[in-house]
């Protein structure tokens, strides 16, 4: 009988305990590859962002706009190729649960300034064509089960209606798109500034302000030097701005979010000592019945060196195929938990440093369980183990 | 007749190392739901706990909050002077303030941004308040003048909040001449002279009123005849109706968290248990083939089990909250989703989170012991007799 056989009829003794562990340790598995890509995937939309791409916002407040007039004065500035507006527009779609961004933007500079977006369903010419137009992401297509030709309406909380904060802004889909970059988000619902700009005007009476500008630089250009001029520029009011890099204004939301790296990973800490103690527990069971057997072995001639790794085996194996199913449950309800944090956080991925990190640690829960054990069955003396009932 | 309660207390003694191990594990894991439901408490009672049943917010019709919520000024001024169930002062003036509002961006001290509530407010506002706002160090700021309070929380944590620095907001430069101490999320706001503020925000009107009601007012009646007042329509909330209203998202987000965590970590807890409790069965099948042949009853087998597993998870919750104990108090910060800005308090273990904890250990005790218990109780006493 081989070695690999008798840890497997070893740890099958009592089926029902292995079975058990097993699925304790895979249910900490999974817990950590999920709150790990929770974290991994809230680092990861501030990075790897095309460098290009300024964005220029109020330097005061997010909830500040800028002058319609700030556009003409930066697309003067020497190297800009483009400047696009960006509007949040926080409305909302039957119910506030069903949040995602939607932007009035500049549709053709919008189109130039994000090649990442591949239009796959529809066309460009058909947002183009007409002011209730919108491009939407895949992601929402996904979420709401859209097609094209589809009217939208979404009531305006921060811009309602001109016809009463009951009545919804209307929209058509014309085009679908797909983003090929995991940093630009496939839930944008992207609309006409002109049609925005219009109603705002005929419910409030006053033309709307900007909230932010979307520049593009030209290629060769100093981008420090254009950031620094965009921000002397306006610098005596009437509202300063701030110009930064995408992956910088990326990353300030990110560092808004504040301590949740921190609370995510103490979790992630208390899970793993929790279910080190239960593998702990279990193979110190199995051990303390194997005594026996370990004597039986030991009289045979089988050296103690053997018996130390035949231990630590039983536990590597018994923690290594939790493991594994902790991580393919992961893997496997990727699309479902992505689907549940959508709205919070889109382009939820298991990325495989997670997967190669939930191995790791697999394999020390494996050692750290069976080392006592282990070195025990090399210590006993065989005529010790052989008077144990 | 019942075994003993004090056989199934033997039993876990007996065993020592394995209900040592399986209860720091039940612990650990009843530890991080409570730590999570701690923070959660600690968030939740610093607005709700603070927020003065007896003092009415006045915002605008449907708005959300403070942030959205805007008067156009002669509305408000309006609303201050002609609304009769204002309470006035001893010289005849309403006691109610005018107040603005804004989040702004401020840099931490560890690197990285935040959003910062910023308030300009009338005098009328400390009179409001009472002892509730304090000013720790240095003094309050002179009306009319480029100078702010902070919030005590900011002091360490945001850059350029010491006494005697410099706050630009847009183009104006505020001087800090005073730290202001409150036990309620004022501690981490920045406050100003309301004129002063509007001014260098570029916002002539206030987000909000507060206001006193004279002795007697029905509010519930008051706030229904506000929603439909000709001239200036307002929605009216006591100030803890409103500020419990502000940690909706946050909270909700914090319990789903727990209980998601709960119910995946508590499934791996009651399969250790069941692990332990099988293992203590096996350990004690000739005892409890004596004990079924000397007449005592399944059941009483059964519960006697289901005891020493329930005892196994009570002791877990015990460990988990002495785990979780010394996080209280513990000061954090973190972003409110009502508000979008910082908000900073202290982890706090209520006896809500303890109740919660020891509840969960127990049903985790339960659960774990249920099939254990089934299996000792359905045992042969001739075939348990004979195991050894």
């Amino acid at each position: 009988m081989d070695f690999l056989t008798l840890t497997r009829r070893n740890l099958w003794r009592h089926p029902l305990r292995t079975t058990l562990t097993c699925g304790a340790i895979a249910m900490a598995v999974f817990l950590v590859c999920t709150l790990r890509s929770l974290v991994t995937t809230l680092d990861n939309s501030a990075v790897a962002s095309r460098n290009e791409r300024l964005w220029v916002q109020s330097a005061v407040s997010l909830f500040v706009s800028l002058p319609q007039s700030y556009q003409a004065k930066i697309e003067a500035i020497d190297g800009v190729d483009l400047v696009c507006k960006w509007q949040w527009f926080g409305g909302i779609y039957i119910e506030p649960k069903n949040f995602f961004g939607q932007f009035a933007v500049d549709p053709e500079k919008a189109l130039s300034l994000y090649p990442e977006l591949t239009v796959t369903e529809g066309s460009k010419e058909a947002f183009l064509g007409s002011r209730q137009m919108v491009l939407v992401g895949q992601g929402l297509v996904d979420r709401f089960g859209w097609k094209l030709g589809d009217k939208v309406p979404i009531m305006g909380t921060i811009f309602p209606h001109p016809d009463g904060a009951d009545t919804p802004w209307e929209f058509e889909i014309a085009a679908i798109y797909q983003s090929s970059k995991p940093n630009v988000d496939n839930q944008m619902f992207l609309f006409h500034w002109d049609y925005f700009a219009e109603t705002v005007e005929t419910a409030s009476g006053t033309a709307p302000d900007v909230g932010t500008y979307v520049v593009r630089t030209h290629p060769a250009s100093d981008q420090s030097a254009i950031m620094r001029e965009i921000d002397t520029m306006f610098e005596n009011g009437p509202q300063r701005v701030q110009a930064t890099t995408e992956s910088e204004f990326q990353a300030q939301f990110v560092s808004m979010y504040g301590n949740v790296g921190f609370f995510v990973s103490a979790i992630g800490g208390a899970v793993l000592l929790a279910i080190l103690l239960a593998a702990l527990n279990t193979m110190l069971m199995s051990a303390r019945e194997q005594t026996r057997d370990v004597g039986i072995l030991k009289a045979l001639g089988f050296s103690d060196g053997r018996l130390f790794a035949y231990m630590l085996g039983q536990s590597f194996a018994l923690c290594l195929v939790g493991g594994a199913i902790g991580v393919s449950l992961a893997l496997l309800l990727e699309k479902g938990i992505s689907k549940a944090f959508a709205a919070m956080l889109p382009n939820y991925a298991v990325i495989p440093q997670t997967i190669v990190l939930a191995v790791g640690i697999t394999f020390v829960i494996g050692l750290l369980a069976g080392i006592l054990p282990a070195l025990r069955a090399r210590a006993i003396l065989p005529v010790t183990a052989l008077s144990d009932r | 007749m019942w075994i003993p309660f004090s056989y199934a207390l033997r039993g876990l003694w007996q065993r020592k190392s394995t209900t040592f191990l399986a209860v720091f594990g039940l612990g650990t894991v009843v530890a991080i739901l409570a730590g999570v439901l701690a923070l959660q408490q600690g968030f939740e009672k610093l607005y709700s706990e603070h927020g003065r049943a007896d003092l009415f917010v006045f915002l605008r019709p449907g708005a959300t909050g403070e942030g959205d919520s805007s008067f156009p000024l002669v509305k408000a001024q309006t609303l201050i002077k002609s609304v009769p169930e204002i309470a006035t002062d001893d010289k005849g003036r309403p006691l109610a303030s005018m107040e603005c509002y804004l989040a702004v961006r401020r840099f931490k001290v560890e690197g990285g941004e935040t959003n910062v509530p910023i308030r300009g407010v009338q005098e009328t506002t400390f009179d409001l308040r009472g002892p509730d706002v304090t000013i720790q160090e240095g003094r309050r700021f002179k009306p009319g003048a480029d100078e702010v309070i902070v919030g005590r929380s900011l002091l360490g944590r945001i850059r350029n909040c010491q006494l005697g620095a410099t706050i630009w907001i847009n183009t104006t430069p505020f001087q800090v001449v005073g730290v202001l101490d409150s036990e309620g999320p004022f501690a981490s706001e920045i406050w100003g002279d309301f004129n002063r503020m509007a001014d260098a925000l570029h916002r002539e009107d206030p987000n909000r009123v507060i206001a006193q009601l004279q002795p007697g007012v029905d509010a519930k009646a008051f706030a229904l005849k506000m929603e439909t007042h000709p001239e200036v329509p307002a929605k009216v909330q006591t100030e803890r109706e409103y500020l419990s209203s502000q940690t909706r998202a946050l909270s909700s987000t914090l319990k789903v968290l727990a209980a998601m965590l709960g119910a995946i970590m508590g499934i791996a807890a009651v399969f250790t248990a069941t692990n332990t409790m099988l293992s203590a069965l096996a350990a004690r099948t000739r005892e409890v083939g004596t004990l079924l042949s000397i007449g005592f009853r399944p059941i009483a087998v059964f519960l006697s089990f289901l005891i020493e597993s329930l005892l196994l998870g009570l002791l877990g919750g015990i460990v988990g909250c002495l785990l979780v104990l010394p996080i209280d108090g513990i000061r954090t910060g973190t972003m409110n989703f009502d508000t979008f800005t910082e908000v900073a308090f202290a982890f706090r273990i209520t006896p809500e989170v303890l109740i919660s904890a020891v509840s969960f250990a127990l049903l985790l005790g339960l659960l774990g012991g249920a099939w254990p218990a089934w299996r000792a109780c359905r045992l042969l006493p001739t075939e348990a007799l004979r195991r050894r």
